[in-house]
Formats: C-alpha cells, sequence, structure tokens
C-alpha cells in the first residue's frame, strides 16, 4: 500500500510542478503562436525575486504573491522588447526561439552577477512534515498539491468565463478577426506573455521551497515543460495540463521500478511512441485555441 | 438625397510589402445610399476594404469617415467609430461558439451598452443561429459561419457596414436568405458598402457601383443612368 502512496504522492507532486509551467508555456503559445524560451528563466528569476523579498524582511505572506505580481510585469516587459517587434514576421516562430533565448541567457547571467553563485532557498509554503497514507510528506509539498490545481481553475474560469479571457481565446484563434471587433491585439499578447511569467514564477517559489535554487534552475524545468506541451498537445490548455500529471505519475513510477537512472530515458521513449500515433500530442484538438 | 459622403477614400496607395495593390484609388460612397464594389479576382477589393478598416496602412492617400480623417489608425480605434468590416471567406473564430462571437462582437466600449438591443436584433435576422447558441463555430455550414461573421458586425452597432463577397460559394437556397437579411439590414437604416460577384444582387441593393480593376476605379455606374445587366458583364470582361 506504502508503495502505492509513493508513488500517487510523487506523481501528483511532480505533476502539479510540471502543469504549474508547462500551462504558461502552452498560453504563450496558443495565443501568439510563439514558444517562450525564456520560460525557465522566468521561474528563477519569480524565485529570487521571492527570496530577495524575504531577505528585505517581508514575510512570506506578502512576498511571495509581490514576487507573483512582479513577474507579470517582467513577462509583459520581456513580450514588448524581444516577441512584439517581431511579429507579422513569416519566420516569427524561429526568429522568437533565438530572441527569447537570447534573453533568457542575458537574464540568467544578470542574476549571477546580482545574486551570486551561491544555492540558496526559500522558505517552505508552510513548515513541517506529515505522514498520509503510511507515506512522509512535507506540508509544502502537500501545498504545492493543493494550490495547483485551485490556481489551474482560477486560469481556467478566467479564460472560459470571463470577458477578458474570452478576447485572449480569441486572438488564439483568428488575429484579423480580432482587431476587426477592437480587440487591443497587442495589449492581450501581453497579457499572456504576463500570466505566463507569473505562474512560471510561483512554480519557481514552489521549487525554491525544497530544493536549492541557482540561476539556472529553470534549464531542466524548461525542458520538461516542453515534453508536457508536445506530449499533452500545444492546441489548448488543458491538456497539457492533463498531460503534465500524467508524466508525473509516469515518472514517479518509473522511479520506482527502474530507478532514476531509466527514467528520463524511458520518459523520451515513451514520448516518441506517442508522438508516432497520435503527432498533434494525446490530448489535442486540431486547431490553435485555448480551451 | 445627394448628402456628403460617408465614406471617401482619396488618392490611396497601398499594398503588401513591396506589391502596390491599390495605385491612387478614389472613391466616394453613402452620398447616394449603399454601394456596391465589384470586379475580377485579385485586382484589390478586399485590399481596399482592409485599408479602409485599418488592417492594412495605405502608403499614401487618406481615408475619411464621416468627415473624419481615419487614415493610419489602428483597427481597434476604427472600430471605435463604428465603421465595421466584415471580412471575406467567414474563417471567422472555429473554437468559438456562436454565443461567444456575438459577446466579442460587443467588445468595444462603443457597442457595450447596446449589446442586448443588438443581440435582438441579431436573432430576428438569423433565427438559426439561436437555436444553435451554444455550437462551436467549426461546426457549422459556410452560409451560417457567414451569418455569425455579419451578426458579430451587428453587436458591433454599425454605423457603416463593409461587407466582403458575403454570398461567395454560397448554395442558391442559403445565398438568398443572406440576400434578403442584407438588404433587411440596408432597411434597418445601415449604409453599406458591398463588394460582390453577383451583380444582379449589387444592382438590387446599391444606388452606386464601382468596377474595381487592376487596383483603380475603372467605371463608375451613377444612380439614375439605367443600366443593363449586359452592359456590366462587358465592362467586367472586356478589358
Ligand atoms: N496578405 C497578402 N500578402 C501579399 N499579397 C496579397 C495578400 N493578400 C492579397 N494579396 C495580393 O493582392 C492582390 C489583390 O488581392 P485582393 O485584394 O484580395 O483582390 P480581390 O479581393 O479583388 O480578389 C492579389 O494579387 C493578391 O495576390
Ligand atoms: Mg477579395
Amino acid at each position: 500500500m506504502s508503495v502505492f502512496s509513493d508513488i500517487f504522492f510523487g506523481g501528483l507532486f511532480q505533476g502539479s510542478l510540471y502543469a504549474m509551467m508547462a500551462v504558461g508555456l502552452a498560453l504563450v503559445w496558443t495565443t501568439i503562436g510563439v514558444f517562450n524560451f525564456s520560460h525557465g528563466v522566468f521561474m528563477m528569476l519569480g524565485a529570487y525575486f521571492a527570496w530577495q523579498l524575504v531577505a528585505f524582511g517581508l514575510p512570506v505572506v506578502i512576498a511571495f504573491p509581490l514576487a507573483v505580481i512582479v513577474m507579470a510585469g517582467a513577462g509583459w516587459i520581456l513580450q514588448a522588447s524581444v516577441v512584439r517587434p517581431l511579429i507579422g514576421r513569416p519566420n516569427i516562430v524561429l526568429v522568437v526561439v533565438i530572441t527569447t533565448l537570447a534573453a533568457g541567457s542575458l537574464i540568467e547571467n544578470g542574476a549571477l552577477t546580482v545574486w551570486g553563485p551561491r544555492s540558496k532557498q526559500l522558505p517552505s509554503l508552510i513548515e513541517g512534515n506529515t505522514t498520509i497514507a503510511g507515506v512522509g510528506v512535507s506540508l509544502h509539498q502537500i501545498a504545492i498539491i493543493v494550490i495547483t490545481p485551485l490556481v489551474l481553475a482560477a486560469l481556467w474560469s478566467f479564460l472560459n468565463r470571463t470577458r477578458l479571457g474570452l478576447a485572449l481565446r480569441a486572438v488564439a484563434q483568428n488575429e484579423d478577426a480580432s482587431q476587426l471587433v477592437g480587440l487591443n491585439v497587442t495589449a492581450l499578447y501581453g497579457l499572456a506573455f504576463a500570466i505566463a511569467a507569473s505562474l512560471a514564477g510561483l512554480a519557481g517559489i514552489f521549487m525554491g521551497g525544497y530544493r536549492f535554487m541557482n540561476p539556472s534552475m529553470g534549464a531542466d524545468p524548461l525542458l520538461k515543460a516542453l515534453i508536457v506541451v508536445v506530449f499533452g498537445g500545444i492546441s489548448s490548455i488543458s491538456g497539457p495540463i492533463f498531460a503534465a500529471y500524467l508524466i508525473g505519475f509516469f515518472e514517479a513510477a518509473s522511479n520506482y521500478y527502474f530507478g532514476l537512472y531509466w527514467t528520463p530515458a524511458l520518459l523520451f521513449l515513451v514520448l516518441i511512441a506517442t508522438l508516432m500515433v497520435r503527432p498533434e500530442g494525446i490530448f489535442a484538438s486540431r486547431s490553435r485555441g485555448l480551451a | 438625397m445627394s448628402e456628403s459622403p460617408i465614406l471617401s477614400v482619396e488618392a490611396v496607395t497601398a499594398g503588401y510589402g513591396r506589391v502596390t495593390v491599390l495605385h491612387d484609388i478614389t472613391l466616394e460612397a453613402g452620398r447616394f445610399g449603399n454601394v456596391g464594389l465589384f470586379g475580377p479576382n485579385g485586382h484589390g477589393k478586399t485590399t481596399l476594404l482592409r485599408t479602409i478598416s485599418g488592417l492594412v496602412a495605405p502608403k499614401s492617400g487618406h481615408v475619411v469617415f464621416d468627415g473624419k480623417d481615419i487614415t493610419g489608425l489602428s483597427a481597434r480605434a476604427i472600430v471605435a467609430t463604428g465603421l465595421i468590416h466584415v471580412p471575406q471567406g467567414n474563417k471567422l473564430f472555429p473554437d468559438l461558439t456562436i454565443g461567444d462571437c456575438m459577446a466579442l462582437g460587443a467588445y468595444s466600449p462603443r457597442a457595450r451598452p447596446h449589446e442586448s438591443e443588438n443581440r435582438e436584433k441579431v436573432v430576428k435576422l438569423f433565427p438559426k443561429l439561436a437555436e444553435r447558441w451554444r455550437q462551436r463555430v467549426r461546426t457549422l455550414s459556410g452560409g451560417e459561419r457567414q451569418m455569425v461573421s455579419i451578426g458579430t458586425a451587428l453587436m458591433s452597432h454599425p454605423r457603416l457596414l463593409i461587407l466582403d463577397e458575403p454570398t461567395l460559394g454560397l448554395a442558391p437556397k442559403i445565398k438568398d436568405e443572406l440576400c434578403a437579411a442584407v438588404m433587411d439590414i440596408s432597411r434597418g437604416g445601415v449604409p453599406l458598402v458591398v463588394v460582390e460577384q453577383d451583380i444582379e444582387f449589387l444592382l438590387e441593393l446599391s444606388r452606386q457601383l464601382f468596377l474595381v480593376d487592376h487596383g483603380v476605379v475603372k467605371t463608375e455606374i451613377r444612380p439614375g443612368e439605367s443600366i443593363e445587366h449586359s452592359e456590366i458583364m462587358a465592362m467586367y470582361f472586356g478589358h
């Protein structure tokens, strides 16, 4: 029984982190049609901003939300500087890969200069440990497992229940038609980036609370988020969310039965097999669009 | 009847990148009622409408709507003046429902206060849409999508409606339905500028026709001039 709960909690926890990262990547892809390769750096930046605010003496309940808000601004600025000027170019997908990679590397080195190479750690969301169903888990992990679905549900209702969310979904589907109903396409692009950066920042805060932080801590989660998004199908945000949890459970099970060493290889094997059968991803629909 | 024009296009040159499609085109609309535009494919009718609605920035010239120079304004700013464009090809928002599209139509602050009144108008004009309010656009037929396109534009509370080939590629029965709806909109007091291949429909609808050819107005047909269908067909093909 404890094996099952081990895998269950491990999967939920990893899945939550992956979902938090992947959903922002998917949001930017569906609205703007570009891949943001500085998404991992956003995650790092969120963790460091939070660390800095805590170091200034702010309590966690203020420092963490503030860091998430600051990240929204950072996302907006990045969009305005390295994405917006390129919109309308035929080769935008590739060019933005390069500009966001470049910006990401610049920010990463900036973080290294400002905060130094020494590892840091954030306070946990909740201190302490507990035992559930025979497994010892930290309250920090429980908090992540609970907060993530709430945040994703809030995002889902924003996209599906508000007029602004409707506008974001519309811009994802037809830019010309969006302009012809009077939507501010540039502002909506900025908003998509702002939301994505906030979510990545929150993922960074989650991660900084149980692992040491360093300026390149976002690289691996970015790769994972890309896998999740490709696996889940890039045409929606619900696809990557399901895929994130699926991969989380897969990794937890594989770690248990085959060990940490084999898990990445097995994951890629499953990914390749899946894409051979369903090139558009397992949960994908036919078109680009938020749902 | 001869009022000042609601829309004038003054010596507009426009195109895509280095390609110029419209060459110094000039026309006035609305002085005598609805305006019809026709001409061979690929000669710049769609580009003209896109330039008027701000999707394409003109290289030179002016577009004046109701006395206001709207040249170079963003499409959003032009929507805010009440000049509403129904684009060609009813591509729309494939994964949104009809209801979503209508809500988007009423997005601009100018249209928002009239949302429920306009929704009633749309439902009265196209009862079919009401039955399918929660259905996604991608699952609709071409004719139904065109209805959604026009409905969305009506939700924007137009002061001038420009329609790009509203009956393109539709079966005769649904085409008649749409033509009747467009006539209804016109009778409801919204002036129209319509691009159409169906000359008979244009003659019925408009008091003034322009033949657009190679990016310029080649011929203008004024009201009162009796004009035979065959003469228009000759203009159309005889060059
Ligand atoms: N997005 C575009 N980019 C480049 N050229 C275009 C674009 N859209 C249309 N064109 C060109 O502009 C010309 C006029 O097209 P269009 O305005 O669509 O004509 P019409 O509506 O009269 O059929 C055509 O030669 C067409 O190939
Ligand atoms: Mg056309």
